[in-house]
C-alpha cells in the first residue's frame, strides 16, 4: 500500500496524465493533427490495460496459475450477467454474492 | 430572451441527462473501491478530485494497493487514459476563440459519457456560443454528480462489514468496462492478449508484466485489425 505523502504524489502523477491527455489538442489549438495510424493503434490501450489488470487477479492465486478459485468462477458468472443483462448494478450484486457465498458458505 | 449560450447549455443537459443516470452506480462503486484497498475518506475524495477519471481511478487502485513504483502507476493511468489524446483531437476545432482558462477547465472535465453525446451535434454547430453552452454545461453537470456519488460511495463504504473482500468490487467494475469495449474481434484481440501476457510475464520483475501485457495487447489489436482488413478486402 502505498501511504501518505508518496499517494498524493501519484494522485498528481495520475491527474497530469488525465489532463494531458484529455488537453493534448484542446490545449495546442489546431495546430495538431493525429496521425491516423497512432489513432488507430491508441484506441486499442484501454482494452489492453484494463485486461492486463483484470486477468492475473483472476487466474494467479498469490503467484500461482489457479484456474479453480473462487474469484474466477464470480469473474464469469459476471461476465454472463454483463452480457446477458443491461442493468448497471447486477454484475456487481450477483458477483459479490457469489464470491462471498463462495467464500464464507462453503468456506472456499 | 434566452441567450445562445444558455440555449445550448439547456440543450446539452437534456441530451446529457439519460446516460448520466447509468453513472451512478459508477461512481458509487468508485467511492466504495477506494475505501475498500484502504484509502482515508480525505485520500479518496482527494483522488476523486485530482485524477478524475473512472477508469484511470479504478485501474490503478489494485497498484496502489500493492505497493507498486509511481511510475507504473502513472504509466497505467496513462495507458487508460489514452483514448482521450483522440477524444481531444476530434473536439478540439470546438474551442477555436476560447481563452486558455477555458481551455484548461474543458481538457479538466472532457469525459468520455459527454463526448459520446455532445460532440458531434456541437461539432456540426456554426454558433461558437451555442457550442460553448452545449460543451460547458453537461459537462460541469456530470463532474458534480460524479463527485456527489463518488462521495456518498466514500462515505457509505463505512457501514459494509469489513470481511465483504469488497476489492472484489474493483475487479468486477474493470471486467464490465473490458465487455463494453470488446464489440469488435480486434478489440477482443487486443484484451484477450493484454491479460494473457500479464499473466505470462507477472516474473518480470518491477511489476513490468502488466506493461508489457499493455503493449502486447495494442500491437495483437492492431495486427488483428490489418488481419481483418486483408481479409476483407481479397
Amino acid at each position: 500500500m502505498i501511504e501518505g505523502a508518496w499517494l498524493w504524489l501519484a494522485f498528481v502523477l495520475m491527474s497530469l496524465t488525465t489532463v494531458g491527455t484529455r488537453g493534448s489538442f484542446i490545449l495546442l489549438g489546431e495546430k495538431g493533427r493525429l496521425p491516423p495510424v497512432l489513432q488507430r493503434a491508441l484506441r486499442y490501450a484501454p482494452a489492453a490495460a484494463l485486461s492486463a489488470l483484470v486477468m492475473p487477479d483472476l487466474l494467479l492465486d498469490g503467484n500461482e496459475l489457479s484456474l479453480l478459485n473462487p474469484k474466477l468462477a464470480a469473474g464469469l458468472v459476471v461476465i454472463g450477467v454483463a452480457l446477458r443483462w443491461r442493468n448497471p448494478w447486477l454484475p456487481f450484486i450477483v458477483g459479490m454474492a457469489v464470491l462471498l457465498g463462495m467464500r464464507k458458505g462453503l468456506g472456499w | 430572451m434566452e441567450s445562445v449560450f444558455r440555449r445550448g447549455a439547456r440543450e446539452g443537459v437534456r441530451d446529457f441527462l439519460p446516460l448520466s443516470v447509468g453513472l451512478v452506480p459508477w461512481a458509487v462503486v468508485t467511492g466504495i473501491a477506494m475505501r475498500s484497498i484502504g484509502l482515508s475518506e480525505i485520500e479518496s475524495l482527494g483522488m476523486n478530485l485530482l485524477v478524475y477519471a473512472g477508469t484511470a481511478q479504478l485501474g490503478t487502485l489494485p497498484l496502489i494497493a500493492a505497493g507498486a513504483p509511481l511510475w507504473l502507476i502513472m504509466l497505467t493511468a496513462l495507458a487508460l487514459n489514452l483514448r482521450f489524446i483522440i477524444f481531444s483531437a476530434s473536439i478540439a476545432p470546438l474551442f477555436a476563440g476560447r481563452s486558455g482558462a477555458e481551455r484548461l477547465a474543458s481538457s479538466y472535465l472532457l469525459v468520455d459519457g459527454v463526448y459520446a453525446i455532445c460532440a458531434e451535434k456541437a461539432l456540426k454547430s456554426g454558433d461558437a456560443q451555442w457550442r460553448w453552452g452545449y460543451f460547458i454545461a453537461p459537462s460541469i453537470f456530470n463532474w458534480v454528480m460524479w463527485q456527489l456519488f463518488v462521495a456518498f460511495g466514500v462515505f457509505g463504504a463505512e457501514f459494509v462489514p469489513h470481511d465483504w473482500s469488497l476489492e472484489f468490487m474493483v475487479t468486477i467494475a474493470l471486467m464490465v468496462m473490458v465487455l463494453s469495449m470488446v464489440r469488435t474481434r480486434p478489440m477482443l484481440v487486443a484484451a484477450l492478449a493484454g491479460g494473457l501476457g500479464a499473466v505470462l510475464l507477472r516474473g518480470l520483475p518491477l511489476r513490468l508484466g502488466v506493461v508489457a501485457g499493455i503493449v502486447i495487447g495494442i500491437g495483437a489489436g492492431f495486427v488483428a485489425e490489418r488481419w481483418q482488413q486483408r481479409r476483407g478486402a481479397a
